[in-house]
Order: C-alpha cells, then structure tokens, then sequence
C-alpha cells in the first residue's frame, strides 16, 4: 500500500472536493489515478509532484470543462449546462463569467418565448415596450399600466419563437464554444 | 496591442493542440499508464508535457470513447492505470496523422520565404 505522505493527503481532499459534480465512481478513479501517480513520479519528494500538478481546484477545473463539453455531446439540454457550468463557475473566473453569460442568455431567449405564448391570452400586457424615456425597452409579461411604445404588436409571436429559440441555441453554442477554447488556452505550471 | 507573450502562448496552445495525436501515438504499440505516456512523450520529443495537461486529456480521450483503460496491481505496491487504443482511437490516430503530414507539408512550403536556406532538405 501507499504509505500516506499527509501534504499529498491534503491536496488529494482539497481536490475530490473540488471536482464534486462529476459521477462519484469518475471521482474515485480520478483521484486514484493521480495518487497513484504522485507515488511513481518522485515517491522520496511528493511536493515536487504536487507542484507540477498545480493548484487541485485548477486542476479540477479543468477536469470539470472537460466533463462539461464530453456531457454537450450527448444533451445540449440548457438545464445540464448550467447545472455543469455552475460547478465550473465555482471553481474558475473565466468558468464565472461563462455562466453569468449563458444564464443571460437563456433568460432573453425564455423571456422572448414566453412572451410569444402569452400574448394571445393578455394581448394588452404582454409585449415589447419602448419605455416614456425612450431608451430602455421592456420586454414581457406586465400587471402595470406602460406609458412606453409597444414595439412589436402580434408580431411578437412569430419573432418571439424564433428569436427565443434561436437565442437559446445562440448561447448554448457560444458557451460550449468559449469552454472549447477556454480549455485549449489553458496554460500549466511546467517544471 | 503588442504582447511579448504571444509567441509563447501560440507555442502552447500549438503544444496542445497536437498532444491528442501525440497521446494515441504513443500507445500505438501496446498499453501504458500515465506517467508512462508523460516519461515516452518527453523521451520521443521535446514536447514539454505537464501532468496537469495530461490527464485530464487520458480522461476526455477515454470519455470520447478512443481510449479504454485498466487497473494492473504493480510491484510498487499500487495498482496502476494502463490505457489502451480502442479500434475507434486506432482509426483517429491515423486519420489525425494524414491530416498532420498533409499540414506540415503545407506549411513548411507556405513559410519557405522565412527559412533560411541551407545544405540541409527541407
């Protein structure tokens, strides 16, 4: 058996936590494969090891970007993403950013699709509004009385579908495609 | 904006763009754990690699379906995690390796005007 060094103990915790998320049975194997490693590499200096892998929670990561995009394969569903994103959110500035985004993103595309449902049921409080000061616009379900210009009248229900769904598969794309590159741009500590 | 930078970060990224080939070349003739892989990239080439690049790679490559692996108990003491190519990895290293040759050849003509030239072959 390995006999516990407790610094690489403490960096393997660190780093199971960080990659919570992920299938417990991928954590296990990930975890074992890198302690396995640490023990090969330089079994007289682990911190040696432990610093060329880098920090655990930018190591996990990477190892959560990964799993995102491998997951994009199989289900582009908005909710997946966010639920992988969120993690990766945790864990990383650019994974933040991406996440503020993407959630952005599919509230104006919900927004616009909701809008395009409703319409035909509230036509008078559902719509998009220039608002009285002229710059900023409204968009959506409202109880109030709106002084603004309505925008689009019953032309919301087509453009509101397409639009809405064309900027859900907008930000899906975009998200997976900053991931992508996000992932290939990552620089390593090197020896 | 200038960024002195750059060119490293272009060779990085260059670096890690073709360590995916590099990986499925290096297990072309049979299986390897990890550091294995690391130890025979560094020995082949002067790709500097980094573990915190190459296992989550070994990792994605695997989730892709290209890699298949196994867990051999070893004399250190610790069971070891041996990849191998699967018939679909097999079949992506060599179309990555066609693609490569073909590139290459391309771009060492596209950039002759830079290259000095010697006695050498191109």
């Amino acid at each position: 058996m390995l006999a516990p060094d407790p610094k690489t103990e403490v960096w393997l915790t660190t780093f199971r936590r960080h990659l919570r998320g992920l299938k417990p049975e991928d954590i296990d194997e990930i975890v074992a494969e890198l302690r396995s490693h640490i023990a090969d590499k330089s079994p007289d200096n682990p911190e040696a090891t432990l610093a060329a892998l880098g920090s655990p929670q930018a190591l996990a990561a990477q190892y959560l970007a990964d799993d995102l995009l491998a997951r994009a394969q199989v289900t582009r569903s908005p909710l997946h993403l966010l639920k992988s994103l969120f993690r990766w959110a945790t864990l990383s500035i650019a994974g933040f950013f991406v996440f503020l985004g993407a959630i952005a993103g599919y509230l104006l595309g919900a927004a616009l699709i909701v809008a395009a449902l409703v319409k035909p049921f509230r036509p008078d409080r559902t719509g998009l509004w220039l608002n009285a000061d002229g710059v900023s616009i409204r968009l959506g379900l409202t109880d109030q009385y709106l002084r603004g210009t309505e925008l689009l009248g019953w032309w919301i229900i087509p453009l509101g579908l397409i639009v809405g769904v064309a900027a859900i598969m907008f930000t899906t794309r975009i998200t997976l495609w900053f991931t992508e590159t996000w992932r290939r741009t990552r620089t390593w500590p090197h020896r | 904006m200038p960024d002195p930078e750059s060119p490293d970060k272009w060779e990085v990224q260059l670096r890690k763009g073709t360590l995916e080939l590099a990986i499925l070349a290096a297990l072309w003739n049979g299986k390897l754990y990890g550091l294995e892989i690391l130890r025979h990239l560094e020995s082949a080439s002067d790709l500097i690699v980094s573990e915190g690049t190459v296992y989550p790679l070994l990792t994605r490559l695997k989730s892709l379906g290209l890699l298949t692996s196994q867990w051999v108990e070893s004399d250190a003491g610790h069971p070891r995690k041996y990849y191998a190519l699967t018939p679909a990895g097999r079949q992506r290293g060599r179309e990555m390796a066609t693609l490569w040759t073909r590139f290459s050849a391309t771009m060492t003509r596209v950039i002759a005007p830079l290259t000095p030239p010697s006695g050498k072959d191109h």
